[in-house]
């Protein structure tokens, strides 16, 4: 071999040599260097993480009835990527899922910017539709398949449904549009109620089919627990339906009523006018949404009379036939007067009648101090902490910034305010002895298999009174009650009812207090000896004569009738003999039902 | 040439022929073999994807009939068909109810009392 020809093979082996060698740092480069750039790339275009949503949880009354579920939805999504003829699919989608066609066009037109490509591709991403039932969906998905349409999918969803509607909506809460609860139960047990989704990873082909061999790591829901409340259906039915037939007869601004079981503090139903329907999601103004029992604040008025007297007597400063002077209707010290002239009340007849001057009195007795410090005691200035979300604590201000006749306004519910739980609350503790419970409304958490998760056992607050003082309460109570007090339309036939009428002028913007504008009130607790339940009714400023317009005339007979259809629903035993030719309370009873 | 010679020049390696051929089949029924089980594995897929579509079409199925179930058997729908006379009850009125009360304790004389309540209302 000459020695050109040796050249020319050592030039050749050279360049050969500097190709594969540039082939190979190329191939370490990406095979090695760049390895995880590539794979994530690679993996971006053929796997996917896939969400496994878990289920919300129910939540059940006491019984186990549905009041909120879910019901599976779909979200028709397209990649505009894989759909070969777009006017084909847009015809379909639009006929079957009801949307305009131009719309289906324009939503599967879109383009997004592609990094790798550097320029404008179909989107592979577009929602055309969210909520779409079941059996559409089933429907759609059947007729793509039939036409060998592809590029159209269907992500599983669910969406709250309340099969009550309006009933006990300012409990039950709502959700967003993530089924994330806003309101109500539904934001309070948000934590239980969500669930955790779950995921999988797997493979996709070039047509977006899944290779099912190729799936990755997988992680399986965990549903939402169910939360059960401590509400009875039965109660809260015949609650909202009095409530419904009250505000048809007085017409009042807002209206709240509150059933409560006395020895645990559970709510038993619980209802507020203005309501909303759960099912609805637009057009709600937000004042109707509000939970009155627990966001309004009111001056309760006479029924406040009942902490005065209860404290009164537990500090023993008086006992329950002491005579005070009640100034034959007018209290010059205090500038105070009475509805009707009094000259001397027992401490019994100061609830029994309603005496204003003589709750004056018993606060001037108990002092400031003492007194601020029952009040508190009861739970007002303070949240019940009920578990529902928005609670105010009310008002009560400590004696430093009290007038020299706020001693005189609050032992009668004047300058006090307070929510309607926090009033319906405090007769709770007069009707069990004396212990303060916190209201309850959730009863228990269970798994999805109904296994328990969480109890709610009654909490009691604290001892607020003595118990000789509240029996001597209650027995006033029931003389409230009867042809002597200012609520014997709250009678109800074959028990005995203890209760207290309210009657609160609502201050006018100057600070002063109007003579149009009530809130009128009724609790009470039936049977007196033994408790089934505590009932609040308030209504304020319902549209009635002036001369009727008292917690007497027009709550306590709203009190009757629930008390009436309550007892049959729970079946109390009649407690009190039934007069022959007797009926429905607040029919036929006559007395003075005005308290002040 | 021998016949020795000839004899070896022809002969046919046997053994080697089927070694080779046995590696051959082996090679051949395992990538058959693989090739197969890769199918199997797909068809498998294919079958585990249909049946999870036709249990969460079960379970869609099923929860969309406990919601319809939810929804007729609520408090609420029960009360708007009873108000519209679908169900056919008659409501009773309160003066159609007898509230009995407790027994009174008989007097010590021995005197002989009534067992019956007296209606509310006749």
């Amino acid at each position: 071999m000459n020695r050109t020809v040796q050249k020319r093979a050592l030039v050749t082996c050279f360049a050969l040599a500097g190709c594969f060698t540039i082939f190979s740092c190329r191939l370490v480069e990406l095979q090695v260097t760049k390895h995880d750039e590539y794979a994530a790339l690679a993996a971006q275009n053929h796997v996917t993480r896939q969400t496994i949503t878990a289920r919300r949880g129910l939540i059940q009354d006491i019984h186990g009835e549905s009041l909120a579920q879910n019901e599976p939805v779909r979200t028709v999504v397209a990649d505009a990527s894989l759909i070969g003829d777009r006017a084909e699919v847009a015809g379909l989608l639009s006929s079957v899922l009801g949307m305009p066609h131009p719309q289906v066009m324009e939503k599967l037109n879109r383009e997004v910017f592609s990094q790798a490509l550097k320029k404008n591709v179909p989107s592979p991403y577009i929602v055309l539709k969210k909520e779409v039932p079941e059996n559409v969906a089933s429907d759609l998905e059947a007729q793509l398949a039939e036409r060998k349409l592809r590029g159209v999918y269907f992500e599983p969803s669910a969406t709250r449904v309340y099969p009550n509607e309006q009933m006990l909506c300012h409990i039950l809460g709502y959700v967003n549009g993530q089924n994330v609860g806003m309101d109500g139960v539904e934001r309070t047990m948000e934590d239980f109620l969500r669930g955790h989704d779950g995921f999988r990873y797997s493979e996709r082909d070039r047509t977006g089919k899944e290779i099912v061999p190729y799936r990755g790591q997988e992680k399986d829901a965990r549903n939402g627990c169910n939360v059960r409340l401590t509400i009875d259906m039965g109660l809260q039915n015949i609650v909202e339906m009095e409530l419904d037939a009250a505000i048809k007869q007085f017409h009042p601004k807002s209206a709240t009523v509150i059933l409560m079981q006395p020895k645990t503090g559970e709510i038993l139903a619980m209802a507020n006018r203005p309501n909303f329907n759960l099912n609805v999601e637009e057009g709600v103004p937000e004042d109707h949404r509000r939970d009155r029992a627990i966001t309004d604040i009111v001056e309760p008025g006479s029924t406040f009379k009942i902490v005065t007297v209860a404290a009164a007597l537990t500090e023993k400063i008086v006992h329950p036939g002491t005579m005070i002077n009640c100034e034959n209707g007018y209290f010059a010290a205090a500038k105070l007067h009475d509805h009707h002239p009094f000259p001397d009340l027992s401490v019994n007849d100061i609830l029994v009648k309603s005496s204003n001057i003589g709750a004056a009195k018993l606060g001037i007795q108990l002092g400031d101090q003492k007194f601020y410090e029952y009040v508190r005691r009861f739970g007002f200035g303070e949240r019940t902490g009920v578990s529902l979300p928005g609670e105010v604590g009310g008002i009560v201000h400590p004696p430093h910034l009290w007038s020299k006749i706020s001693i005189t306004r609050m032992p009668m519910g004047q300058e006090v305010g307070a929510t309607p739980l926090q009033v319906a609350t405090a007769m709770c503790a007069i009707a069990n002895g004396g212990h303060l419970m916190m209201p309850q409304i959730i009863h228990d958490i269970t798994d999805d298999q109904g296994h328990p998760i969480t109890q709610f056992p009654p909490q009691e607050v604290r001892a607020v009174a003595s118990k000789s003082a509240t029996d001597a309460v209650r027995d006033a109570l029931v003389e409230v009650v009867s042809p002597r007090g200012t609520a014997a339309l709250a009678h109800v036939v074959g028990y005995k009812v203890a209760g207290k009428t309210g009657t609160a002028q609502k201050p006018e913007p100057d600070g002063h207090y109007g003579h149009d504008r009530y809130v009128v009130s009724f609790v009470g607790f039936m049977p007196a000896d033994d408790p089934a339940f505590v009932a609040l009714v308030l209504l304020d400023e319902a549209q009635v004569a002036h001369d009727k317009n008292y917690g007497g005339m027009v709550a306590a007979p709203i009190f009757s009738r629930i008390g009436e259809k309550a007892a049959r629903y729970l079946g109390l035993k009649a407690t009190e003999e039934v007069p022959v030719g007797s009926v429905v309370a607040g029919q036929n009873v006559h007395s003075d039902y005005r308290d002040q | 040439m021998s016949t020795n010679r000839r004899r070896h020049a022809n002969a046919i390696p046997i053994a080697s022929f089927l070694t080779w051929l046995c590696i051959g089949s082996f090679a051949c029924v395992g990538g058959l073999g693989y090739v197969w089980c890769k199918n199997q594995l797909y068809t498998t897929g294919t079958d585990i994807k249909s049946l999870e579509r036709e249990l969460v079409d079960l379970k869609n199925k099923n929860e969309v009939a406990e919601s319809k179930i939810a929804q007729l058997s609520s408090t609420a729908k029960l009360q708007e068909r009873y108000d519209t006379g679908f169900i056919k009850l008659v409501p009773i009125t309160n003066d159609h109810i007898t509230v009995l009360s407790n027994a009174i304790p008989p007097p010590k004389t021995g005197e002989l009392r009534s067992v019956a309540n007296e209606r509310t209302h006749e």
